[in-house]
């Protein structure tokens, strides 16, 4: 497991909220912002002045815009709830909202998919701010026109917004500009759930370290924890899954459908994931299994028999190899299409019979020339070797003695079948510790 | 992974009772916290005046104690949220601010009730209550704000240890087990003011709101997940347990000893000081030694549930191994609750008397609507997922809601009359 550079936290703030795009940076949109929860419980009226009702809450459709538009409103007429379409509001401010008809038909309020009430479901409830790294509970939220639709463009989670809403009356409805975060800098969890899911959150969410993403993920439980993991790119909640807690990711994976825990472990490093796997029980990782595809699950399988004590339980089976007889052109070639793959420092090459020859590394494909044959690059230094069976202090005993970064291991006919990093080597020591009562507790007793 | 190479290391039983030991914690300390002076003290005069009668009231409480704090536990760990946060969320910014503003003033009496029991206690022992109170006040604080969560949770057992002193308080009396039994199964009931106003505390006392929000945001804290609810079962059946039985201890203390020779005490300390003649210095000693202790526990764990219920409802961060510049709120709130209650009795002249008063009305009336929240938070397939409650456990809460109600409106009628 590798980690992507660190940014640190001022950065990614400063670069959010430097971002000229996001809606709050425009000045017509900071002077006509419209507090929900000073909205809740003002008049709707007809074009004519007319009072059809008393606010309930506001409807807003989250799809792929980056701020999401509002869709309807829920509006109190005599004892029923009734929905009127977003569409048909020609005016909204502080006070009241007008419509642009004189006659609606007034439904009965059905949630439809993609679909979140904004009282209900967003207000005081958990949102992830992005920039602070934290799970917070909003205060309350903002509407501005924005692309021709009314939106929702910020949101305020301070104390003072807090407090202002709890006192009746006039108090002070209207927004505090200076305690605005502006939406896309927010991930509401409300929205997660669904396929659908604001790209602009995505992104920011994007921004954040797999540890951070964990430790978020380690603050929620639930349906909010389920959302965060659905709004993130699949590759970004895998490497967040990677850094959480074993206890933690036991009982987050317990939480998720299989389908969706098969799509994050297949994602995950193999050694890893084959370390999550291993901890559940026997139905549940068959299940698992079940969800996946087969030449990972094969893969994943072989890993999991594997003694974590042993080499073939803690290397990854990541590697690229090639053979002797092909040309330094081909291997670049294979080197470029694994490029996402984190560990394509350089390729295995193998004879015929399919026994370890050499790990050249980049640099020497590189420096050589294209139509080379690998078995020209073949010799000294070759890389050390371990069997799959050796146990870890024989591993940690090479290590030490060849001073590399990483160490083959191959089976009992010279094979190659994967590499120990030392990065694996840490993870796996550093569970050894943490068994014997080293490790220093991060909340529960050890 | 670890689990894995203990596996080869530890027998299967041994692996078990290391995992409950990691998971204990909330029920005990919860549960244990609730014998505070003042529930000591409810107990002593509960036991003093009516002798092995009223028993049952403490056996009705421990159950109602379990069940809550059961669901308290359960509510925590599959939401990952405080009971205020909770109600924020569900029943509005209002009802989470009203519960816990009446929580955060109902929490300072107590704590000045906590305060109250050791000067009480050190007093026993000829210390000045100038130097006892600053001094536990002072101890709290570090005890709390300067350790990492297991270290402060390791200390909270330790002091925990001290309500074996009652248990020995109690064989030391003599009491009459025949009647102590025949008194915990058959209710009987005086109805005159006192007898049901003693009741009623009794209740409030061993189900005290504070308890049910520290609870629920311990278990938060200690980061318990879904697949140690078994074992969280078992603690808060544990503690809530050995909380009832310390209580039915000091009841049947005092039962054996006061009521016998028809002594009236007024509070835990005037019943250590009573127990001198009849039952040895030992026996004083053990009880007012009980009574330090309890404060002690009391004393952290109260401004410990403030600080997480404020946290809570504000939606700020909220963890013992959070730093004070992560988590200031959490921190101010307790350093405000300790320094306050403890200016509280120190000042010469403070209306002590009113205040506890208060406190103990306040307390009763808050656990009314944070029971019927719990109870609507259960059965909230949103929030609770699997866990809802099932329709056999919501008649249960039913039953003990109406108790509490019935109790509390008995209380409220002769306060008023």
């Amino acid at each position: 497991m590798k980690k992507p550079p660190k940014t640190s936290i001022n950065t990614v703030a400063k670069r959010l909220v430097g971002r000229s795009d996001l809606a709050l940076a425009r000045k017509s949109i900071r002077e006509s912002l419209v507090s929900v929860a000073g909205l809740i419980g003002k008049p709707v009226k007809y074009q004519g002045g007319n009072e059809i009702g008393r606010l309930i809450d506001v409807v807003v459709k989250h799809g792929i815009d980056s701020y999401p538009p509002v869709s309807g409103l829920i509006v109190k007429v005599g004892h029923s709830k009734s929905f009127i379409d977003g569409a048909r509001i020609s005016k909204l401010t502080q006070n009241e909202i007008q419509l642009s008809t004189s006659k609606v038909d007034l439904t009965e309020f059905e949630r439809r998919d993609g679909e979140s009430l904004l009282d209900a479901d967003v207000l005081d409830h958990q949102i992830v701010d992005v920039n602070g790294l934290r799970v917070v509970r909003t205060s309350d939220l903002y509407l501005a026109p924005l692309d021709r639709e009314i939106r929702v463009v910020g949101v305020d989670i301070s104390f003072k917004a807090f407090v202002r809403r709890i006192f009746p009356g006039v108090l002070g409805r209207g927004p505090i500009p200076e305690h605005v975060i502006d939406w896309a800098n927010v991930a509401s969890l409300a929205f997660g759930t669904g396929v659908v899911r604001s790209t602009q959150s995505r992104s920011a969410l994007g921004q954040l370290r797999p540890a951070d993403l964990a430790d978020l993920i380690e603050d929620l439980a639930g349906r909010e924890r389920s959302a965060l993991i659905e709004m993130l790119h699949p590759d970004l909640a895998a490497d967040a899954l990677e850094e959480m807690e074993d206890d933690a990711l036991q009982g987050l994976l317990r939480g998720l459908p299989s389908e969706q825990s098969a799509g994050l472990i297949a994602r995950m490093e193999p050694d890893e994931g084959a370390e999550v796997l291993r901890d559940l029980n026997d139905d549940h990782r068959e299940s698992i299994f079940q969800e996946m595809e087969n030449s990972v699950a094969k893969q994943l399988r072989k890993l999991v028999e594997f003694d974590e004590t042993l080499a073939g339980g803690i290397m990854t089976t990541h590697i690229l190899t090639t053979h002797e007889e092909d040309t330094v052109a081909s291997a670049l070639k294979l080197l470029v299409e694994n490029k996402d793959r984190d560990i394509s420092d350089g390729i295995v090459v193998v004879d015929a019979k399919g026994r370890l020859l050499d790990h050249i590394q980049i640099i020497e494909l590189v420096a050589a020339k294209s139509s080379a044959k690998l078995s020209t690059l073949v010799g000294p230094p070759f890389p050390t070797s371990v069997g799959i069976n050796d146990r870890l202090d024989e591993v940690i005993k090479e290590f030490a003695n060849n001073r590399g970064s990483s160490i083959m291991v191959v089976d009992e006919k010279n094979k190659p079948v994967g590499r120990i990093l030392a990065d694996d080597l840490v993870d796996a020591l550093a569970s050894t510790s943490e068994s014997s009562g080293f490790a220093q507790g991060s909340g529960a007793l050890q | 992974m670890s689990q894995k190479i203990d596996k080869n290391r530890l027998s299967p039983k041994k692996l078990r009772i290391a995992a409950f030991l990691a998971v204990m914690g909330p029920g005990m300390i919860a549960g244990l916290s609730d014998d505070d002076p003042a529930g000591i003290a409810t107990y002593s005069v509960l036991g003093a005046n009516y002798g092995y009668q009223l028993l049952w009231v403490l056996v009705i409480s421990t159950i109602a104690l379990i069940i809550f704090q059961d669901l308290g536990a359960r509510i925590g760990v599959v939401t990952r949220q405080g009971m205020i946060g909770l109600i924020r969320q569900k029943y509005g910014a209002r009802s989470g601010t009203l519960s816990a503003g009446a929580l955060i003033l109902a929490n300072i009496g107590t704590m000045t009730a906590e305060f109250a029991g050791i000067a009480a206690a050190g007093q026993l022992f000829g210390l000045s209550k100038y130097i006892s109170v600053p001094l536990a006040a002072i101890l709290v604080s570090y005890l709390v704000l300067r350790n990492s969560f297991a270290r402060v949770e390791k200390i909270f057992f330790l002091i925990s240890a001290v309500f074996i002193a009652y248990i020995i308080a109690g064989f030391m009396a003599g009491p009459d087990w025949g009647s102590a039994l025949r008194g915990a199964v058959v209710p009987t009931m005086p109805f005159t003011q006192d007898a049901i106003f003693i009741a009623t505390a009794t209740f409030g006392t061993t189900l005290a709101p504070w308890g049910l929000a520290f609870i629920q945001s311990y278990a938060v804290d200690k980061r318990l997940t879904r697949d140690d609810l078994k074992l969280l079962r078992v603690d808060v059946w544990t503690g809530s347990l050995l909380t009832g039985i310390i209580g039915i201890f000091v009841v049947v203390t005092c039962a054996a000893t006061l009521h016998k020779n028809g002594i009236q005490i007024n509070d835990a300390a005037d019943a250590a000081l009573a127990l001198e003649p009849l039952a040895g210095t030992l026996a004083k000693e053990l009880f007012a030694f009980g009574l330090i202790g309890a404060a002690l526990l009391a004393a952290s764990i109260l401004p410990l549930s403030t600080a997480y219920s404020v946290s809570d409802l504000t939606g700020r961060p909220a963890a013992l191994d959070d730093s004070l510049k992560e988590a200031p709120l959490f921190y101010i709130t307790f350093a405000a609750i300790t320094g306050l209650s403890a200016i509280l009795i120190l000042i010469p002249g403070a209306p002590l008397i009113k205040i506890l008063v208060f406190t103990q009305i306040l307390n009763a009336i808050l656990l009314l609507p944070l029971l019927i929240y719990m109870y609507g938070i259960s059965k909230d397939k949103v929030l609770m997922g699997e866990f809802v409650s099932s329709k056999k456990m919501r008649v249960i809460y039913g039953v003990i809601i109406s108790i509490v109600a019935i109790a509390i409106c008995c209380m409220l009628w002769f306060s008023f009359n």
